[in-house]
């Protein structure tokens, strides 16, 4: 799961750069799928999920310890703790920055996985970021199963 | 374009094995339907069912979740069932959460929220999910009218088959204007009958067709939902005329008694009490059609199927080798819970699949223990419309009772259902020479000329054999008590003719 959290931040992190955004790759990969997941299942359902995630992650990154869901499933707090993912290290695969936010999205789609499964969960991926490549991963382990 | 020219109403499948038989062949294009009933009676499974056989990326859908169950968690159960196509998802099927709205606006707003999706979307189906949590909240009558009627013309203008979900009570059934607009009225109930659940469905309206009246049971298990008509979807069939063959017991003499053997398509009834034979004369009924190529079903409520072919095999009887030929199923029929509607679902697809002309219930009484207790009270009339519906398609029906032994009378069924049935046999014991002995008559053959004899009979390592002569020197047989006349001859050959 954190393979695919890797992959969306990734993205967004080029995608990012190149409509020079005022926001983290994190906080882009959380809102888009905020905007999916509260059409789909509503802002109540997102809410508790994304709780969940944040408590969860929390546990393993202390650092998070400043972040908050909001009540329209927002997160807030993010921005002062969470640095840039820094694209060529992830490329070289060494994630050492954006922990935080690397584990929140990985736990956030670990329950997604564990609600939906993995077919709907990669259908929604899929459906938020259409341009993406998601077919060599599952949800599961990032990687085809 | 004439001006004679009538609309034809395309039918969608529902998606639910049993249901577009009883809704009269599909369900209407564009209609606007409602489903109703309490918690748990398989909505949402059924609307699920009819969003995944219907929707495509051409034809897509559009559901609308309300306040009720969240999509998240409506999704992890849905997808157990195997109609379920994860596939579909977001692509053919698109599920919208309107909670936001219906909390913190009001019915204008969430008719605005619908009409947005259906505009950008153009879906070929809707489902509101629950549409009963959205009018739930105070609401004036005439507000909630408009909106509904809106609503239905909206949709249907945009050429969109919809269902509303709801929970309803049976008392809301009156004067409710969704109920008014609706174009279809599904209801779905659930009650407990002692210790089973019994599910039954009812098309309370459908407007442009005709349904199938009256309460359908239905069953929900892993493929979701499953109905089963209460005409065993054989009303578009014609009933076969009668051939006017007789069906052999292989057995000449009780053949002879039969004037040939029963007539084909007719319902033979076994009557006698236990160990008189029933079951024995039953698989040599059977075991005579499969040897002269007609296939046959068994159903069987007492003993298992293998025990029932052993059985058989001990009387000379091969039934293992037509079962591996496809010439024999027999079907064990005893989850204690079945509607009649479901074994008759059962054995007709036994009977379509292998083309069988003879079946044998085995037995009637094994048949009522397997019902659900709120079915038994309507045994006799759902035995009616099974029998009705399978002699109509020219299956001969040879079913078992069995009756207590009476010394003061002479039953021949303890269901009162002889009047179901075209011809009867009667089995029973007597008391002779202090032996207690089998005696068996013909008590009637509906259009056709019998017997009157009272043989005696015997089981053996073949079956059961006729004794070669009638009983004559004993007045009374019938009561089990026999009196002795003490004729010169008292045993003669038996009568000629039938």
């Amino acid at each position: 799961m954190r393979e695919l959290a890797h992959r969306l931040l990734a993205y967004e992190a080029v995608a990012g750069k190149a409509s020079e955004p005022a926001e983290s790759a994190t906080l882009r990969v959380y809102e888009n799928l905020r905007g999916s997941l509260v059409a789909f299942a509503g802002t109540a359902a997102f809410q508790s999920l994304a709780l969940r995630a944040l408590t969860q992650a929390k546990s393993e990154v202390p650092s998070l310890w400043a972040a908050q869901v909001a009540e329209d499933g927002s997160l807030q707090g993010l921005g002062e703790i969470e640095p840039e993912v820094e694209l060529d290290r992830d490329q070289a695969g060494e994630y050492s920055t954006g922990e935080g936010g690397i584990t929140l999205i990985a736990r956030l789609l670990g329950l997604l996985h564990i609600f939906l499964g993995g077919t709907l969960t990669l259908n929604l991926l899929r459906n938020t970021w259409p341009s993406a490549n998601f077919d060599d991963r599952s949800p599961e382990n990032g990687r085809e199963s | 374009m004439s001006t004679q020219e009538k609309v034809t109403i395309n039918k969608l499948s529902t998606g639910v094995p049993g249901l577009d038989e009883i809704v009269g062949g599909g369900l209407p294009e564009f209609s606007f339907n409602i489903i109703a009933g309490a918690p748990g009676s398989g909505k949402t499974t059924l609307a699920h069912q009819f969003v995944f056989a219907n929707a495509s990326p051409e034809h897509p859908a559009l559901y609308f979740t309300v306040l009720g169950e969240s999509a998240i968690k409506m999704l992890r159960y849905q997808q157990q069932y195997t109609f379920f196509d994860p596939a579909k998802l977001p692509g053919s099927i698109r599920f919208i959460n309107l909670s936001q709205v219906v909390l913190e606006k009001d019915l204008g707003a969430v008719l605005e929220a619908i009409t947005k999706e259906v505009e950008k979307s153009n879906p070929a189906v809707v489902i509101v999910d629950s549409f009963r949590t959205m009018v739930r909240k105070p609401q004036n009558d005439m507000d909630l009218q408009s909106f509904i009627q809106r609503l239905a013309l909206f949709l249907a203008s945009w050429q969109a088959t919809t269902f509303l979900i709801g929970e309803y009570a049976e008392d809301e059934l009156r004067d409710n204007p969704v109920f008014t607009v609706a174009d279809g009225l599904f209801w779905l109930r659930q009650t407990v009958e002692r210790n089973s659940i019994v599910r039954k469905l009812q098309i309370v309206k459908l407007r442009g067709q005709d349904s199938v009246p009256g309460l359908h049971t239905f069953r929900i298990t892993d493929a979701g939902v499953q109905a089963f008509s209460r005409t065993f979807g054989l009303t578009a069939r014609k009933r076969n005329p009668p051939s006017g063959r007789r069906l052999c017991f292989g057995i000449p003499e009780l053949d002879k008694m039969l004037d040939g053997g029963v007539r084909e398509g007719d319902s033979v009834l076994i009557a006698g009490s236990s160990g008189t034979g029933k079951s024995v004369l039953a698989t040599q009924f059977i075991a005579e059609g499969v040897r002269r190529g007609e296939p046959g079903i068994v159903a069987v409520f007492e003993e298992r199927p293998e025990a029932y072919a052993e059985r058989a095999t001990s009387l000379g009887l091969d039934l293992e080798t037509p079962q591996k030929d496809g010439k024999l199923t027999i079907l064990y029929l005893r989850p204690l819970d079945l509607s009649v509607d479901e074994t008759m679902q059962s054995i007709l697809d036994a009977v379509q699949k292998i083309g069988a002309k003879r079946l044998v219930i085995d037995s009637l009484a094994g048949f009522e223990m397997a019902l659900s207790p709120g079915f038994r009270a309507d045994f006799r009339e759902s035995l009616y419309r099974m029998i009705f519906a399978l002699t109509g398609i020219g299956v001969t029906i040879l079913s078992t009772v069995e009756v207590d032994e009476s010394f003061t009378e002479f039953p021949f069924s303890t269901y009162s259902i002889s009047f179901l049935t075209d011809d009867i046999i009667r089995l029973r014991y007597v008391s002779i020479d202090g032996q207690l002995r089998k005696i068996m008559v013909v008590i009637k053959m509906r259009g056709g000329n019998h017997a009157k004899d009272i043989r005696e009979y015997e089981i053996t390592d073949k079956g059961v054999v006729i004794l070669g002569k009638r009983l004559t020197n004993y007045q009374g047989l019938i009561s089990g008590i026999p009196v002795y006349e003490g004729r010169i001859a008292p045993e003669v050959e038996p009568s000629q003719e039938p």
